[in-house]
Protein backbone atom coordinates (compact mmCIF):
# COMPACT_ATOMS: atom_id res chain seq x y z
CA UNK A 1 0.00 0.00 0.00
CA UNK A 2 2.79 2.53 1.01
CA UNK A 3 4.89 1.72 -1.92
CA UNK A 4 1.50 2.70 -4.33
CA UNK A 5 1.28 6.00 -2.63
CA UNK A 6 4.98 6.39 -3.16
CA UNK A 7 4.42 5.92 -6.91
CA UNK A 8 2.32 8.54 -7.46
CA UNK A 9 3.37 10.72 -9.58
CA UNK A 10 3.38 14.27 -7.98
CA UNK A 11 2.57 16.09 -11.69
CA UNK A 12 0.16 17.48 -13.99
CA UNK A 13 -2.20 14.99 -15.95
CA UNK A 14 -0.92 14.82 -19.43
CA UNK A 15 -3.75 17.37 -21.13
CA UNK A 16 -2.46 19.82 -18.26
CA UNK A 17 0.76 19.39 -19.20
CA UNK A 18 -0.04 19.80 -22.91
CA UNK A 19 -1.60 23.41 -22.29
CA UNK A 20 1.69 24.50 -20.20
CA UNK A 21 3.76 23.42 -22.99
CA UNK A 22 1.24 25.12 -25.59
CA UNK A 23 1.66 28.32 -23.35
CA UNK A 24 5.66 28.18 -22.62
CA UNK A 25 5.67 27.56 -26.30
CA UNK A 26 3.54 30.76 -27.16
CA UNK A 27 5.35 33.04 -24.85
CA UNK A 28 8.78 32.10 -25.91
CA UNK A 29 7.50 32.82 -29.82
CA UNK A 30 6.46 36.22 -28.73
CA UNK A 31 9.58 36.90 -26.42
CA UNK A 32 11.82 35.29 -29.45
CA UNK A 33 10.60 36.90 -32.86
CA UNK A 34 11.04 40.06 -32.40
CA UNK A 35 14.63 39.62 -31.32
CA UNK A 36 15.12 37.04 -34.48
CA UNK A 37 13.47 40.24 -36.58
CA UNK A 38 15.93 42.29 -35.28
CA UNK A 39 19.31 40.68 -35.60
CA UNK A 40 18.14 39.65 -39.17
CA UNK A 41 17.47 42.90 -40.19
CA UNK A 42 20.85 44.49 -38.51
CA UNK A 43 22.73 41.60 -41.18
CA UNK A 44 20.40 42.15 -43.97
CA UNK A 45 21.06 45.29 -46.88
CA UNK A 46 19.57 48.28 -46.69
CA UNK A 47 17.59 47.51 -49.51
CA UNK A 48 16.21 44.45 -47.71
CA UNK A 49 15.51 45.67 -44.65
CA UNK A 50 13.30 48.25 -46.06
CA UNK A 51 11.21 46.22 -48.00
CA UNK A 52 8.13 44.82 -46.31
CA UNK A 53 8.02 41.21 -44.90
CA UNK A 54 8.56 38.86 -42.24
CA UNK A 55 12.30 39.39 -42.25
CA UNK A 56 13.01 36.38 -39.91
CA UNK A 57 15.66 34.67 -42.18
CA UNK A 58 17.91 36.46 -44.71
CA UNK A 59 17.41 37.00 -48.47
CA UNK A 60 20.90 38.45 -48.45
CA UNK A 61 23.37 38.44 -45.63
CA UNK A 62 25.19 41.68 -45.53
CA UNK A 63 27.05 43.45 -42.44
CA UNK A 64 27.01 46.70 -43.97
CA UNK A 65 24.43 48.03 -41.59
CA UNK A 66 27.13 47.36 -39.11
CA UNK A 67 29.95 49.54 -41.18
CA UNK A 68 27.38 52.30 -41.70
CA UNK A 69 26.56 52.71 -38.12
CA UNK A 70 30.53 52.76 -37.27
CA UNK A 71 31.26 55.06 -40.52
CA UNK A 72 28.23 57.47 -41.04
CA UNK A 73 26.99 57.59 -37.53
CA UNK A 74 30.24 57.14 -35.67
CA UNK A 75 28.71 54.76 -33.21
CA UNK A 76 31.91 54.02 -31.65
CA UNK A 77 32.38 57.32 -29.39
CA UNK A 78 28.94 56.98 -27.83
CA UNK A 79 29.33 53.09 -27.17
CA UNK A 80 33.01 54.00 -25.47
CA UNK A 81 31.51 56.87 -23.24
CA UNK A 82 28.76 54.32 -22.11
CA UNK A 83 31.32 51.69 -21.30
CA UNK A 84 33.50 54.49 -19.38
CA UNK A 85 30.66 55.71 -17.45
CA UNK A 86 28.67 53.08 -16.69
CA UNK A 87 32.16 51.40 -15.26
CA UNK A 88 33.26 54.18 -13.47
CA UNK A 89 30.08 54.84 -11.58
CA UNK A 90 28.89 51.18 -11.01
CA UNK A 91 32.47 50.68 -9.45
CA UNK A 92 32.09 53.44 -7.06
CA UNK A 93 28.74 53.11 -6.31
CA UNK A 94 29.68 49.13 -5.17
CA UNK A 95 32.34 50.94 -2.98
CA UNK A 96 30.17 53.67 -1.53
CA UNK A 97 27.30 51.53 -0.85
CA UNK A 98 28.97 48.84 0.80
CA UNK A 99 30.66 51.03 3.03
CA UNK A 100 27.24 52.95 3.60
CA UNK A 101 25.70 49.52 4.38
CA UNK A 102 28.48 48.87 6.84
CA UNK A 103 27.56 51.95 8.66
CA UNK A 104 23.91 50.50 9.50
CA UNK A 105 25.05 47.40 10.73
CA UNK A 106 26.96 48.96 13.77
CA UNK A 107 24.36 47.63 16.57
CA UNK A 108 25.38 50.06 18.86
CA UNK A 109 26.25 53.13 16.54
CA UNK A 110 24.77 56.22 18.53
CA UNK A 111 22.08 57.75 15.89
CA UNK A 112 21.75 54.84 13.76
CA UNK A 113 18.45 54.92 13.52
CA UNK A 114 18.54 58.73 11.98
CA UNK A 115 20.95 57.33 9.37
CA UNK A 116 18.95 54.98 8.82
CA UNK A 117 16.31 57.14 8.03
CA UNK A 118 17.48 59.63 6.20
CA UNK A 119 18.94 56.96 3.57
CA UNK A 120 15.30 56.01 3.78
CA UNK A 121 13.63 58.85 2.96
CA UNK A 122 15.99 59.76 -0.06
CA UNK A 123 14.52 56.34 -1.60
CA UNK A 124 11.25 58.10 -1.13
CA UNK A 125 12.06 60.86 -3.24
CA UNK A 126 12.05 59.66 -7.34
CA UNK A 127 14.79 61.38 -8.80
CA UNK A 128 12.62 61.80 -12.21
CA UNK A 129 10.75 64.19 -9.90
CA UNK A 130 13.26 66.41 -8.80
CA UNK A 131 14.60 66.42 -12.60
CA UNK A 132 14.52 70.07 -13.12
CA UNK A 133 15.90 70.75 -10.31
CA UNK A 134 18.62 68.54 -10.49
CA UNK A 135 19.42 70.00 -13.80
CA UNK A 136 19.87 73.38 -12.23
CA UNK A 137 22.30 71.84 -9.61
CA UNK A 138 24.19 70.53 -12.01
CA UNK A 139 24.22 73.77 -13.78
CA UNK A 140 25.33 75.50 -10.51
CA UNK A 141 27.93 72.87 -10.21
CA UNK A 142 28.67 72.97 -13.80
CA UNK A 143 28.36 69.52 -14.37
CA UNK A 144 26.60 70.01 -17.57
CA UNK A 145 27.94 68.25 -21.04
CA UNK A 146 30.75 66.68 -18.76
CA UNK A 147 31.85 63.08 -18.16
CA UNK A 148 31.93 63.80 -14.40
CA UNK A 149 28.25 65.08 -14.27
CA UNK A 150 27.41 61.81 -16.05
CA UNK A 151 29.19 59.69 -13.69
CA UNK A 152 28.00 61.75 -10.62
CA UNK A 153 24.57 61.48 -10.70
CA UNK A 154 23.09 58.50 -9.35
CA UNK A 155 26.09 57.53 -7.91
CA UNK A 156 24.62 56.14 -4.55
CA UNK A 157 21.62 54.67 -4.10
CA UNK A 158 19.37 53.83 -1.32
CA UNK A 159 18.31 50.53 -3.01
CA UNK A 160 22.04 49.27 -2.69
CA UNK A 161 22.91 50.57 0.67
CA UNK A 162 19.67 48.93 2.28
CA UNK A 163 20.36 45.75 -0.17
CA UNK A 164 23.97 45.56 1.01
CA UNK A 165 22.67 46.02 4.59
CA UNK A 166 20.74 42.95 4.33
CA UNK A 167 23.61 40.84 3.27
CA UNK A 168 26.15 42.25 5.95
CA UNK A 169 23.26 41.23 8.65
CA UNK A 170 23.82 37.53 7.95
CA UNK A 171 27.20 38.02 8.52
CA UNK A 172 27.63 36.78 11.99
CA UNK A 173 28.75 39.67 14.39
CA UNK A 174 30.94 37.47 16.74
CA UNK A 175 33.47 37.38 13.55
CA UNK A 176 33.38 40.96 13.89
CA UNK A 177 33.90 41.33 17.36
CA UNK A 178 36.43 39.09 17.74
CA UNK A 179 38.23 40.49 15.33
CA UNK A 180 37.65 43.76 17.13
CA UNK A 181 38.83 41.97 20.47
CA UNK A 182 42.21 41.17 18.27
CA UNK A 183 42.67 44.79 17.43
CA UNK A 184 41.38 45.24 14.26
CA UNK A 185 40.43 48.72 13.04
CA UNK A 186 37.11 49.12 10.93
CA UNK A 187 37.94 49.24 7.76
CA UNK A 188 40.13 45.69 8.10
CA UNK A 189 37.08 44.73 9.70
CA UNK A 190 34.81 45.75 6.66
CA UNK A 191 37.18 44.40 4.17
CA UNK A 192 38.44 41.17 5.77
CA UNK A 193 35.16 40.00 6.94
CA UNK A 194 31.95 41.62 5.68
CA UNK A 195 32.88 41.84 1.67
CA UNK A 196 34.52 38.22 1.28
CA UNK A 197 31.04 37.30 3.14
CA UNK A 198 28.79 38.69 0.70
CA UNK A 199 30.27 38.44 -2.87
CA UNK A 200 26.89 37.74 -3.77
CA UNK A 201 25.43 40.92 -2.70
CA UNK A 202 28.15 42.82 -4.60
CA UNK A 203 27.79 41.06 -7.75
CA UNK A 204 23.75 41.58 -7.35
CA UNK A 205 24.54 45.51 -7.15
CA UNK A 206 26.93 45.70 -9.38
CA UNK A 207 25.14 43.67 -12.26
CA UNK A 208 22.12 45.89 -11.46
CA UNK A 209 24.06 48.96 -10.91
CA UNK A 210 25.50 48.29 -14.58
CA UNK A 211 22.67 48.04 -16.28
CA UNK A 212 20.98 50.65 -14.99
CA UNK A 213 24.03 52.93 -15.58
CA UNK A 214 24.10 51.56 -19.45
CA UNK A 215 20.52 52.10 -20.08
CA UNK A 216 20.15 55.62 -18.23
CA UNK A 217 18.08 57.63 -20.58
CA UNK A 218 16.51 60.86 -18.60
CA UNK A 219 19.54 61.75 -16.79
CA UNK A 220 21.69 62.02 -19.80
CA UNK A 221 18.86 63.46 -21.93
CA UNK A 222 19.16 66.48 -19.36
CA UNK A 223 22.61 66.81 -18.92
CA UNK A 224 24.14 66.57 -22.47
CA UNK A 225 23.64 68.99 -25.54
CA UNK A 226 27.16 68.02 -26.82
CA UNK A 227 27.39 65.35 -29.29
CA UNK A 228 30.21 63.98 -28.29
CA UNK A 229 29.67 62.92 -25.19
CA UNK A 230 26.56 61.51 -26.21
CA UNK A 231 25.76 57.66 -24.33
CA UNK A 232 24.48 54.57 -26.55
CA UNK A 233 21.29 54.83 -25.65
CA UNK A 234 20.92 58.86 -26.72
CA UNK A 235 22.88 57.82 -29.70
CA UNK A 236 19.96 55.36 -30.20
CA UNK A 237 17.22 57.94 -29.56
CA UNK A 238 18.73 60.30 -31.82
CA UNK A 239 18.54 57.43 -34.57
CA UNK A 240 15.71 56.37 -33.93
CA UNK A 241 14.06 60.10 -34.19
CA UNK A 242 15.72 60.28 -37.42
CA UNK A 243 14.63 57.50 -38.99
CA UNK A 244 10.82 58.28 -38.29
CA UNK A 245 11.03 61.46 -39.38
CA UNK A 246 10.49 63.07 -42.87
CA UNK A 247 12.93 65.73 -43.47
CA UNK A 248 16.45 66.98 -41.84
CA UNK A 249 19.31 65.07 -42.45
CA UNK A 250 19.24 61.56 -44.24
CA UNK A 251 17.95 58.81 -41.74
CA UNK A 252 20.16 55.92 -41.02
CA UNK A 253 18.49 52.90 -42.77
CA UNK A 254 16.86 50.17 -41.07
CA UNK A 255 19.71 47.88 -40.89
CA UNK A 256 21.92 50.53 -39.70
CA UNK A 257 19.48 51.34 -36.61
CA UNK A 258 19.00 47.30 -35.80
CA UNK A 259 22.77 47.21 -35.91
CA UNK A 260 23.41 49.88 -33.07
CA UNK A 261 20.37 48.18 -31.06
CA UNK A 262 21.96 44.86 -31.46
CA UNK A 263 25.77 46.46 -30.80
CA UNK A 264 24.06 48.41 -27.43
CA UNK A 265 22.49 44.73 -26.66
CA UNK A 266 25.59 42.77 -26.37
CA UNK A 267 27.51 44.39 -23.36
CA UNK A 268 24.37 43.17 -21.60
CA UNK A 269 23.84 39.96 -22.60
CA UNK A 270 27.15 38.72 -21.98
CA UNK A 271 27.19 40.73 -18.29
CA UNK A 272 23.65 38.64 -18.20
CA UNK A 273 25.03 35.05 -18.70
CA UNK A 274 28.19 36.13 -16.60
CA UNK A 275 26.13 37.62 -13.70
CA UNK A 276 23.41 35.11 -13.77
CA UNK A 277 24.93 32.85 -11.43
CA UNK A 278 25.27 35.60 -8.96
CA UNK A 279 22.67 37.05 -9.27
CA UNK A 280 20.44 34.03 -8.64
CA UNK A 281 22.51 32.74 -5.66
CA UNK A 282 21.84 35.89 -4.29
CA UNK A 283 18.23 36.27 -4.35
CA UNK A 284 17.56 32.42 -3.06
CA UNK A 285 19.89 33.79 -0.06
CA UNK A 286 17.33 36.17 0.42
CA UNK A 287 14.42 34.02 0.04
CA UNK A 288 15.71 31.57 2.59
CA UNK A 289 17.17 33.45 4.92
CA UNK A 290 13.59 34.45 6.99
CA UNK B 1 21.90 56.75 28.84
CA UNK B 2 23.38 59.97 30.49
CA UNK B 3 25.41 62.37 28.29
CA UNK B 4 28.90 61.33 29.27
CA UNK B 5 27.95 57.64 28.17
CA UNK B 6 26.65 58.77 25.28
CA UNK B 7 29.59 60.63 24.05
CA UNK B 8 32.37 58.16 24.64
CA UNK B 9 29.97 55.55 22.33
CA UNK B 10 30.12 58.58 19.52
CA UNK B 11 33.75 59.06 20.41
CA UNK B 12 34.60 55.42 20.06
CA UNK B 13 32.18 55.30 16.35
CA UNK B 14 34.09 58.36 15.32
CA UNK B 15 35.66 56.69 12.38
CA UNK B 16 32.23 55.47 10.91
CA UNK B 17 30.56 58.93 11.19
CA UNK B 18 33.65 60.04 8.99
CA UNK B 19 32.79 57.12 6.18
CA UNK B 20 28.77 58.34 6.33
CA UNK B 21 30.19 61.69 5.71
CA UNK B 22 30.48 61.81 2.03
CA UNK B 23 27.23 59.70 1.54
CA UNK B 24 25.39 62.86 3.39
CA UNK B 25 26.55 65.09 1.44
CA UNK B 26 26.25 63.45 -1.64
CA UNK B 27 22.24 62.82 -0.63
CA UNK B 28 21.91 66.33 0.58
CA UNK B 29 23.27 67.84 -2.61
CA UNK B 30 21.90 65.36 -5.77
CA UNK B 31 18.49 64.60 -3.31
CA UNK B 32 17.18 66.68 -0.80
CA UNK B 33 18.46 69.87 -1.94
CA UNK B 34 16.92 69.71 -5.49
CA UNK B 35 13.60 68.65 -3.66
CA UNK B 36 13.71 71.61 -1.77
CA UNK B 37 14.78 73.72 -4.86
CA UNK B 38 11.88 72.24 -6.69
CA UNK B 39 9.50 73.14 -3.71
CA UNK B 40 10.41 76.93 -3.73
CA UNK B 41 10.24 77.16 -7.75
CA UNK B 42 6.64 75.71 -7.86
CA UNK B 43 5.80 79.47 -5.81
CA UNK B 44 7.84 81.46 -8.04
CA UNK B 45 7.09 82.43 -11.56
CA UNK B 46 11.00 82.60 -13.38
CA UNK B 47 11.26 86.12 -15.59
CA UNK B 48 13.83 86.34 -18.20
CA UNK B 49 15.33 89.38 -16.93
CA UNK B 50 15.75 89.80 -13.08
CA UNK B 51 14.92 87.35 -9.98
CA UNK B 52 12.36 85.14 -10.16
CA UNK B 53 9.12 86.20 -8.36
CA UNK B 54 7.20 84.73 -5.68
CA UNK B 55 3.63 84.17 -6.98
CA UNK B 56 2.08 82.22 -4.71
CA UNK B 57 -0.16 79.58 -5.43
CA UNK B 58 -0.62 80.26 -8.85
CA UNK B 59 1.70 77.93 -10.48
CA UNK B 60 -0.31 75.04 -9.25
CA UNK B 61 -3.58 76.65 -10.07
CA UNK B 62 -2.04 76.93 -13.36
CA UNK B 63 -1.33 72.95 -13.54
CA UNK B 64 -4.97 71.99 -11.80
CA UNK B 65 -6.83 74.19 -14.73
CA UNK B 66 -4.36 73.05 -17.48
CA UNK B 67 -6.25 70.19 -19.88
CA UNK B 68 -2.53 69.06 -21.03
CA UNK B 69 -2.55 67.70 -16.82
CA UNK B 70 -5.44 66.66 -16.71
CA UNK B 71 -4.76 64.04 -19.98
CA UNK B 72 -1.73 63.38 -19.04
CA UNK B 73 -2.87 62.05 -15.58
CA UNK B 74 -5.73 59.92 -17.34
CA UNK B 75 -2.63 58.62 -19.85
CA UNK B 76 -0.59 57.54 -16.64
CA UNK B 77 -3.16 56.15 -14.83
CA UNK B 78 -4.42 53.83 -18.12
CA UNK B 79 -1.28 53.37 -19.30
CA UNK B 80 0.81 52.49 -15.94
CA UNK B 81 -2.38 50.39 -14.49
CA UNK B 82 -2.64 49.10 -17.47
CA UNK B 83 1.34 47.91 -18.08
CA UNK B 84 1.24 46.63 -14.11
CA UNK B 85 -1.75 44.06 -14.61
CA UNK B 86 -1.02 42.51 -17.34
CA UNK B 87 2.73 42.10 -16.59
CA UNK B 88 1.59 40.74 -13.29
CA UNK B 89 -0.94 38.56 -14.93
CA UNK B 90 1.89 36.92 -17.09
CA UNK B 91 4.74 37.18 -14.48
CA UNK B 92 2.73 34.72 -12.05
CA UNK B 93 1.41 32.56 -14.99
CA UNK B 94 5.04 32.14 -16.54
CA UNK B 95 6.16 31.54 -13.31
CA UNK B 96 3.82 29.03 -12.49
CA UNK B 97 4.27 27.29 -15.69
CA UNK B 98 7.53 27.46 -15.68
CA UNK B 99 7.40 25.51 -12.20
CA UNK B 100 6.07 21.94 -13.55
CA UNK B 101 8.76 22.08 -16.51
CA UNK B 102 10.86 18.96 -15.61
CA UNK B 103 13.68 19.74 -17.96
CA UNK B 104 15.97 22.46 -17.27
CA UNK B 105 17.15 23.23 -20.43
CA UNK B 106 13.65 24.36 -21.62
CA UNK B 107 13.38 26.01 -18.07
CA UNK B 108 16.75 28.25 -18.18
CA UNK B 109 16.26 29.23 -22.01
CA UNK B 110 12.57 30.42 -21.45
CA UNK B 111 13.21 32.18 -18.26
CA UNK B 112 16.17 33.94 -20.04
CA UNK B 113 14.72 35.15 -23.11
CA UNK B 114 11.63 36.45 -20.56
CA UNK B 115 13.98 37.94 -18.59
CA UNK B 116 16.48 39.65 -21.28
CA UNK B 117 14.01 42.39 -22.44
CA UNK B 118 14.10 43.79 -18.92
CA UNK B 119 17.63 44.35 -18.93
CA UNK B 120 17.49 46.28 -22.12
CA UNK B 121 17.25 50.48 -22.18
CA UNK B 122 13.73 51.69 -23.62
CA UNK B 123 16.20 53.14 -26.62
CA UNK B 124 16.70 49.43 -27.33
CA UNK B 125 13.31 47.97 -26.68
CA UNK B 126 11.24 51.22 -28.17
CA UNK B 127 12.92 51.32 -31.41
CA UNK B 128 12.89 47.60 -32.04
CA UNK B 129 9.28 47.89 -31.58
CA UNK B 130 9.02 51.26 -33.80
CA UNK B 131 10.91 49.32 -36.55
CA UNK B 132 8.22 46.21 -36.15
CA UNK B 133 5.25 48.40 -36.20
CA UNK B 134 6.60 50.07 -39.64
CA UNK B 135 4.53 49.92 -42.32
CA UNK B 136 7.29 47.83 -43.86
CA UNK B 137 7.88 46.18 -40.04
CA UNK B 138 7.34 42.28 -39.26
CA UNK B 139 3.77 43.01 -37.56
CA UNK B 140 2.60 44.19 -41.17
CA UNK B 141 3.93 41.26 -42.59
CA UNK B 142 2.01 39.06 -40.79
CA UNK B 143 -1.09 40.67 -41.64
CA UNK B 144 0.09 40.72 -45.20
CA UNK B 145 0.22 36.88 -44.66
CA UNK B 146 -3.53 36.47 -42.87
CA UNK B 147 -5.16 38.66 -45.31
CA UNK B 148 -3.10 37.51 -48.62
CA UNK B 149 -2.48 40.05 -51.36
CA UNK B 150 -4.48 44.12 -51.79
CA UNK B 151 -3.53 44.56 -48.30
CA UNK B 152 -2.50 47.86 -46.88
CA UNK B 153 -0.26 48.10 -44.44
CA UNK B 154 -1.37 50.06 -40.99
CA UNK B 155 0.99 52.23 -39.46
CA UNK B 156 0.66 51.56 -36.08
CA UNK B 157 3.04 54.14 -34.79
CA UNK B 158 0.60 56.91 -36.27
CA UNK B 159 -2.99 55.48 -35.04
CA UNK B 160 -4.03 57.00 -32.12
CA UNK B 161 -6.68 54.97 -31.41
CA UNK B 162 -3.62 51.99 -30.78
CA UNK B 163 -1.42 53.82 -29.35
CA UNK B 164 -2.10 53.17 -25.59
CA UNK B 165 -2.57 49.07 -26.44
CA UNK B 166 0.94 49.13 -27.71
CA UNK B 167 2.34 51.02 -24.76
CA UNK B 168 1.03 48.68 -22.55
CA UNK B 169 2.11 45.60 -24.75
CA UNK B 170 5.25 46.79 -25.04
CA UNK B 171 6.08 47.32 -21.51
CA UNK B 172 4.93 44.16 -20.20
CA UNK B 173 7.06 42.38 -22.73
CA UNK B 174 10.02 44.27 -21.52
CA UNK B 175 8.46 43.41 -18.08
CA UNK B 176 7.14 40.45 -17.41
CA UNK B 177 9.72 38.07 -17.17
CA UNK B 178 11.09 40.62 -14.10
CA UNK B 179 7.92 39.80 -12.26
CA UNK B 180 8.47 35.98 -13.27
CA UNK B 181 12.01 36.32 -11.52
CA UNK B 182 10.66 37.09 -8.66
CA UNK B 183 7.85 34.79 -8.21
CA UNK B 184 10.14 31.87 -9.16
CA UNK B 185 12.77 33.13 -6.60
CA UNK B 186 9.24 32.58 -4.35
CA UNK B 187 8.08 29.35 -5.46
CA UNK B 188 11.62 28.00 -4.92
CA UNK B 189 12.01 28.57 -1.15
CA UNK B 190 8.47 27.18 -0.31
CA UNK B 191 9.21 24.09 1.54
CA UNK B 192 8.84 21.16 -0.56
CA UNK B 193 7.40 18.51 2.14
CA UNK B 194 4.22 20.55 2.32
CA UNK B 195 3.92 19.31 -1.14
CA UNK B 196 4.01 15.49 -0.71
CA UNK B 197 2.33 15.27 2.13
CA UNK B 198 -0.10 17.23 -0.41
CA UNK B 199 0.22 14.70 -2.68
CA UNK B 200 0.22 12.11 -0.02
CA UNK B 201 -3.30 13.19 1.11
CA UNK B 202 -4.40 12.66 -2.91
CA UNK B 203 -4.21 16.28 -3.68
CA UNK B 204 -3.95 16.87 -7.62
CA UNK B 205 -0.88 19.01 -8.60
CA UNK B 206 -3.69 21.54 -9.72
CA UNK B 207 -5.30 21.71 -6.41
CA UNK B 208 -1.45 22.24 -5.06
CA UNK B 209 -1.08 25.19 -7.27
CA UNK B 210 -4.18 26.38 -6.28
CA UNK B 211 -3.95 26.19 -2.07
CA UNK B 212 -0.25 25.78 -1.77
CA UNK B 213 1.83 27.84 -4.19
CA UNK B 214 -0.46 30.94 -4.64
CA UNK B 215 -0.91 30.95 -0.86
CA UNK B 216 2.48 31.40 -0.62
CA UNK B 217 3.52 33.29 -3.10
CA UNK B 218 1.27 36.12 -1.69
CA UNK B 219 4.45 38.32 0.46
CA UNK B 220 5.98 38.46 -2.82
CA UNK B 221 3.09 39.72 -4.93
CA UNK B 222 2.58 42.96 -2.25
CA UNK B 223 6.05 43.29 -2.81
CA UNK B 224 5.17 43.26 -6.40
CA UNK B 225 2.19 45.88 -5.97
CA UNK B 226 4.31 48.05 -4.37
CA UNK B 227 7.13 48.06 -6.70
CA UNK B 228 4.42 48.46 -9.27
CA UNK B 229 2.27 51.59 -8.15
CA UNK B 230 5.63 53.36 -7.77
CA UNK B 231 6.75 52.45 -11.12
CA UNK B 232 3.02 53.68 -12.56
CA UNK B 233 3.97 56.87 -12.05
CA UNK B 234 7.56 56.84 -13.35
CA UNK B 235 7.80 55.73 -16.81
CA UNK B 236 9.40 58.38 -18.70
CA UNK B 237 11.77 56.28 -21.73
CA UNK B 238 9.16 54.57 -22.47
CA UNK B 239 6.99 57.31 -23.73
CA UNK B 240 10.41 59.63 -24.71
CA UNK B 241 11.18 57.02 -27.07
CA UNK B 242 8.09 55.63 -28.59
CA UNK B 243 6.01 59.01 -28.87
CA UNK B 244 5.43 60.44 -31.62
CA UNK B 245 2.78 63.84 -32.46
CA UNK B 246 0.25 61.62 -34.15
CA UNK B 247 -0.08 59.82 -30.90
CA UNK B 248 0.63 62.37 -27.86
CA UNK B 249 -2.19 63.39 -26.84
CA UNK B 250 -2.82 59.51 -26.06
CA UNK B 251 0.48 58.56 -24.04
CA UNK B 252 1.13 61.45 -23.20
CA UNK B 253 1.92 61.06 -19.20
CA UNK B 254 3.02 63.29 -16.55
CA UNK B 255 6.71 63.17 -16.16
CA UNK B 256 6.90 63.27 -19.70
CA UNK B 257 4.98 66.42 -19.60
CA UNK B 258 6.85 67.95 -16.99
CA UNK B 259 10.03 67.03 -18.32
CA UNK B 260 8.50 69.06 -21.47
CA UNK B 261 7.41 72.01 -19.69
CA UNK B 262 10.60 72.30 -17.51
CA UNK B 263 13.48 71.28 -19.61
CA UNK B 264 12.68 72.20 -22.97
CA UNK B 265 10.12 75.13 -22.62
CA UNK B 266 11.65 76.00 -19.65
CA UNK B 267 8.55 77.11 -17.59
CA UNK B 268 10.38 76.15 -14.63
CA UNK B 269 7.39 77.17 -12.08
CA UNK B 270 4.78 75.40 -13.70
CA UNK B 271 6.71 72.12 -13.64
CA UNK B 272 7.99 71.99 -10.53
CA UNK B 273 4.43 72.65 -9.44
CA UNK B 274 3.29 70.22 -11.41
CA UNK B 275 6.05 67.34 -10.27
CA UNK B 276 5.79 68.53 -6.23
CA UNK B 277 1.95 67.23 -7.22
CA UNK B 278 2.66 63.77 -8.30
CA UNK B 279 5.37 63.93 -5.55
CA UNK B 280 3.03 64.50 -2.85
CA UNK B 281 0.61 61.79 -4.75
CA UNK B 282 3.25 59.31 -4.96
CA UNK B 283 4.26 59.11 -1.86
CA UNK B 284 0.48 59.12 -0.85
CA UNK B 285 -0.09 56.36 -2.69
CA UNK B 286 2.54 54.35 -1.65
CA UNK B 287 1.66 54.67 1.88
CA UNK B 288 -1.83 53.36 1.02
CA UNK B 289 -0.25 50.28 -0.49
CA UNK B 290 1.73 49.90 1.70
CA UNK B 291 -0.79 49.97 4.53
CA UNK B 292 -3.60 47.87 2.40
CA UNK B 293 -1.10 45.03 1.73
CA UNK B 294 0.43 45.27 5.55
CA UNK B 295 3.82 45.57 3.38
CA UNK B 296 5.33 47.23 6.52
CA UNK B 297 4.45 44.13 8.73
CA UNK B 298 5.35 41.50 6.75
CA UNK B 299 9.25 43.17 5.86
CA UNK B 300 10.40 45.12 7.96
Amino acid sequence: MMERRDKISNELLLYQKLINYVFLSLVFIVMVIPMVNVVVISTSTALDAGQAGLKLWWTKFSLEGYEYVFRVTKLGRPFLNSVYVSFASTFIQVILSSLAGYILVQRELPFRRAITAFILVTMMIPGDLTLISIYQVNKQLSLLNSYTGLIVNGLISGFCILLMRNYFLSVPESLAESARLDGAGELKIFRSIYLPLSIPGLATIFFLEFVGKWNSLMIPATLITDQSLFTLPLMLKSMIINYSSVSGAPPAPDNAVMAAIVISTIPLILIYIFAQRFLLSGITLGASKE
Amino acid sequence: MSAGILWRRIRKYKFIYALFLPIALYFIVFSYYPLALGIINSFRKSKLIGAPEFVGLANYKEVLLNPLYADAFVNTVIVGVGTFVVQFIFGLLIALSLTEIKSNIVKSSVQSVTYLPNLLSWAIVGGMWIKILAPSGMANGFLQLLKGSGFTPVVFMAEPKYARAIMIFTGAWKGAGYFAVLFIAAIVSINSAIYEAASIDGASRIKQIFYITIPNLVPTMKVIVVLGSMGVLRNFDQIFVMGNSTIYDKIRNLLYLIYTDGIVNFKVGLATAAATLVLIATLLLSSIVRRMTKYDETYN
